[in-house]
């Protein structure tokens, strides 16, 4: 869970939908434009020219992985840590899912869980006793084998309150977890994990959880080789370096081979991977890649395979010259504005949902970031795992009416008296433009003048902590496809909520639905915590993101999936004859 | 004896003051003169266009972006604002900022200076030694930190502005983050005037050697008189030409800030602000990176041709003939 503490802003930042093209409807623009576009192309081509001239035409990285089945991707910047434990952002998992494999795995079509190191499990108890049986052919990377107990372990360290892991509250699934990570509880045997023989896990719930088993992928839940790690120095001590090349001992499909600071990551097929003759690919090189620019030139370059972002100012062309290679995933993730509601003018509710309605989010999809992102009404992305929020679009000019008259309720007609707002986000080219639209919206419409201010993705998440931000830019990506992963976060005893709403009422119809087994009553509940959600406007969502890349039509097996999680041993490389 | 009468009644040549003799030079340099020209009419632009041209800040979200054309001059922006408008608005925030913040560096820089340098010994060792402290602080941190104490009074004083009311009219009701364009001017200033300190010591340390100032000490002229007919004119050159490349500096520092989220807010716009993001959209969108970019360029260019010219103009020693 707070694993996505950074993650998702982290995620908006690397799939940030750069350079948005609105000039559509427009032809003078569109003329103007191919104009520029003709500039810019002969250019590339006359230093292609003179590149090719002085050189020669050489193998391409692309090329020569397709030849030899080895995938270049990007991580954005370079990680902190492979330790699985430790690790926060979506860069992470994409490198850790490789060297590692939890006790289930996710089918890469809709990311179901399927078997992974559990060849299969019982669930008993009404839903509270799992009991995972694993697979005996399941293996480390140095040959020994895969135990229930090494398990047992790992979870042990991650409640071991010394290693301070930022995910651990992922755990409290377990019945007793809370209590020995938070030191009420000093004896382990007391947390509901047992492994009563090497093959056998099981684990007790504190209270039935019906999307258990897809939670199991998050990297916090994986396995890690004690044996190998305190060889390093202590399980427990952040600073044990064990996860590099050579030390570390992971059990996934991949080994890792090589670690460049601030070049790649290179980790290569496992021959002791249980699922090995499955395995196509050879092996996988991360390049560490800084903007999304940048990535895409890297991409035309025949650098990388596919990317993992694309400007939205680059969507027309690729639609134009390259349709096959431009892809528009779905993908649970919102954005949205977190609201300070211990400041003056926000304590208001009235202001706060006026505030939402004042903002036309279709043209902010439509004519700003142009990606096939859906306009967000509610906070948890529609269909998700089945729950969908009833929405009623209503025309926006009789919404800022609506909102007009909730500001003169207020007692601030034409936003005349509000004290001053700041809005303030992360810096982005896409966040700064929905950042002066929203501004220039609310000014036009309601008569509310805002300030909009920027700053460095870290100073955001420190102004998020203390609580030094009026209305600060936010975005949340499902850890697990469940609506309880989006509407966990604004619990009272939440460690992501950050913006002092707290309404005991939404905190007991979460708890009910987390422990609702019947979908249809599950549902239900959200609904009823999200209603209460959206109707005190704590947060104000604008957007559902989409995931907008570009992949080679080499790259098989890379399927739409809602979190972007694709399992690598079922992707290959298959060149065009 | 007659002719010598005749040619005294003759009145004599008026003597030129030396500010005449450089005006004249001044206008001899033709780059010099054209690019006061340029400056100037940009200067008159942005001053009286934005009252013309169209608001800097009324979106349109189903235009975006496009080329210039008859309704848009120079195009419009990604969110349909109108360039041309935005550009006339940056220059005045950039000129502004230039103009003020050099100002204040000058007055700064040039008493400090004097004092320093016209005092010597132990006062002057002392002064000196600040400016090196000074000079050893970060200049982004110093920056950072006077945005971050000072940003509440700035809202504060922001508030009261706009909120001030004479005889039921508030003229200042339309302005936005002024508190936060005073702050740059004292940040940008407080760091700019050390070097025009030290260059205004340095010519002082000289001045104050020279025989022309020996001997109106020795026939008996004030300090007051020595400072200001015979160490001032001397010190106008440097000065006049630091200052003139100061305000170039000074406008490549706001945009700097601007980059950091330091400089001035949305809506608004500098000239340094709308050239960062054109140049992220330059493949896409090139008018967004030309316009404000070349009315950058011209405006320092020409700004560094007046200074030049100036320097040519002004500085005594290398002019007397």
């Amino acid at each position: 869970m707070a694993a996505s503490q950074t993650l998702p802003a982290d995620h908006a930042d690397q799939r940030g939908f750069g350079n948005p093209d609105p000039s559509a409807a427009v032809i003078r623009a569109s003329r103007g434009k191919a104009r520029s576009v003709n500039f810019w192309r002969s250019l590339f081509l006359l230093v292609g020219v003179v590149a090719f001239a002085g050189c020669g035409k050489r193998e391409t990285l692309v090329e020569s992985g397709n030849r030899t089945q080895v995938l270049h991707r990007s991580v954005g910047q370079d990680l902190k840590d492979l330790d699985p434990h430790l690790a926060t952002t979506a860069a992470d998992y994409n490198v850790l899912s490789a060297l590692f494999e939890g006790l289930v795995a996710e089918d890469p079509v809709d990311l179901h869980p399927v078997p992974g190191v559990a060849a299969s499990w019982d669930v008993t108890d009404g839903g509270l006793t799992y009991t995972f049986h694993l697979r005996p052919e399941a293996r480390w990377s140095n040959g020994d084998p895969v135990t229930a107990q090494d398990f047992a372990n790992a979870f042990k360290r991650v409640l071991t309150p010394a290693l301070a892991a930022p995910n651990a509250p992922a755990l409290y699934l377990i019945r007793g977890a809370e209590d020995f990570h938070k030191e009420r509880e000093k004896d382990f045997a007391k947390v509901g994990i047992a492994a009563p023989d090497a093959r056998t896990l099981r684990l007790t719930l504190a209270h039935p959880t019906p999307s258990f088993l897809s939670q199991l992928n998050q990297a916090v839940w994986f396995p890690v080789h004690l044996a190998s790690i305190e060889k390093n120095g202590s399980a427990t001590d952040r600073a044990n370096t064990w996860a590099r090349p050579g030390r570390l001992v992971g059990n996934g499909p991949f080994r890792l081979e090589a670690w460049l600071t601030g070049q790649e990551i290179v980790v290569t097929k496992a021959a002791t991977y249980w699922d090995a003759a499955t395995v196509r690919l050879a092996g996988i090189h991360f390049h560490t890649i800084e903007g999304v620019d940048t990535e895409e030139r890297a991409y035309r370059a025949g650098q990388l395979h596919l990317t993992d972002a694309l400007p939205a100012g680059k969507i027309d062309s690729y639609q134009q010259e390259a349709p096959g290679q431009l892809r528009i995933d779905p993908l649970l993730n919102t954005f949205f504005y977190r609201l300070n509601l211990t400041r003056p003018g926000l304590r208001s509710v009235q202001v706060r949902r006026a505030l939402s309605l004042g903002i036309d989010r279709n043209a902010i999809v439509a004519k700003i970031l142009r990606g096939g992102q859906l306009p967000a009404r509610a906070f948890t992305p529609p269909g998700t795992a089945s729950y969908t929020f009833p929405v009623t679009a209503t025309d926006h000019a009789a919404e800022v009416a609506t909102a007009r008259q909730l500001l003169a309720e207020a007692g601030y007609p034409d936003g005349k008296g509000l004290p001053p707002i700041e809005l303030l986000y992360n810096t982005s080219e896409n966040h700064r433009l929905i950042a002066e639209a929203i501004q220039e919206m609310w000014r036009r419409d309601l008569g509310v003048e805002i300030r909009v201010a920027s700053q460095e993705f870290n100073s955001t998440l420190e102004a998020r902590r203390s609580g030094a931000y009026d209305i600060l830019r936010s975005s949340w990506s499902a850890d697990y496809i469940d609506p309880a992963s989006f509407l966990d976060i604004f619990r009272s005893d939440s460690g992501n909520n950050f913006t002092g709403w707290s309404s005991p009422e939404y905190d007991a119809a979460l708890t009910a639905a987390g422990r609702t087994a019947v979908p249809a009553e599950r549902n239900a509940l959200f609904q009823k915590a999200e209603a209460l959600l959206l109707a005190a406007a704590p947060i104000i969502p604008v957007y559902h993101y989409t995931h907008v890349f570009v992949i080679r039509p080499e790259v098989k097996g890379w399927n739409p999936t809602l979190l972007d999680h694709h399992p690598y041993k079922t992707v290959w490389l298959e060149a065009a004859r | 004896m007659t002719s010598t009468t005749t040619a005294l009644a003759v009145p004599p040549d008026r003597g030129r003051s030396p500010w005449q003799d450089a005006w004249l030079r001044l206008r001899k340099n033709r780059l010099a003169v054209a690019g006061a020209v340029v400056v100037l009419g940009f200067a008159l632009l942005c001053a009286f266009g934005p009252f013309f041209a169209q608001s800097y800040q009324v979106q349109n979200l189903n235009l975006g972006a496009t080329g210039p054309g008859a309704a848009h001059w120079l195009g419009t922006d990604t969110l349909g604002r109108d360039l041309l408008s935005r550009i006339l608005y940056g220059g005045r925030i950039s000129l502004l900022v230039g103009l003020v913040a050099s100002f204040v560096a000058l007055v700064i820089g040039v008493t400090y200076g004097a004092i320093s340098g016209y005092a010597g010994g132990a006062t002057d060792r002392l002064m000196m030694r600040g400016v090196d402290i000074m000079f050893a602080l970060p200049f982004t941190i110093f920056v950072i930190l006077m945005m971050v104490f000072l940003k509440e009074p700035m809202q504060l004083l922001d508030a009261w502005l706009r909120n001030f009311d004479l005889l039921g009219v508030r003229p200042f009701a339309n302005l936005q983050g002024v508190g936060k364009i005073l702050l740059l001017f004292a940040a940008i200033g407080a760091v700019e005037w050390l070097t025009m300190a030290r260059i205004v010591r340095g010519q002082v340390l000289a001045i104050k050697q020279m025989e022309y100032i020996a001997a109106a000490r020795t026939m008996g002229v004030g300090s007051r008189r020595i400072i200001f007919r015979h160490m001032v004119p001397n010190l106008l050159g440097p000065v006049i030409v630091y200052t003139s490349l100061t305000i170039p500096a000074v406008m490549l520092l706001e945009s700097f800030l601007s980059f950091l989220g330091l400089g001035v807010d949305a809506p608004m716009s500098s000239l340094g602000t709308l050239i960062k993001d054109g140049a992220e959209k330059m493949e896409e969108y090139w008018w967004l990176l030309v316009f404000p970019g070349g009315a950058f360029s011209l405006t320092l260019l020409s700004l560094n041709f007046l200074g030049d010219g100036l320097r040519d103009a002004l500085d005594v020693r290398s002019s007397k003939d």
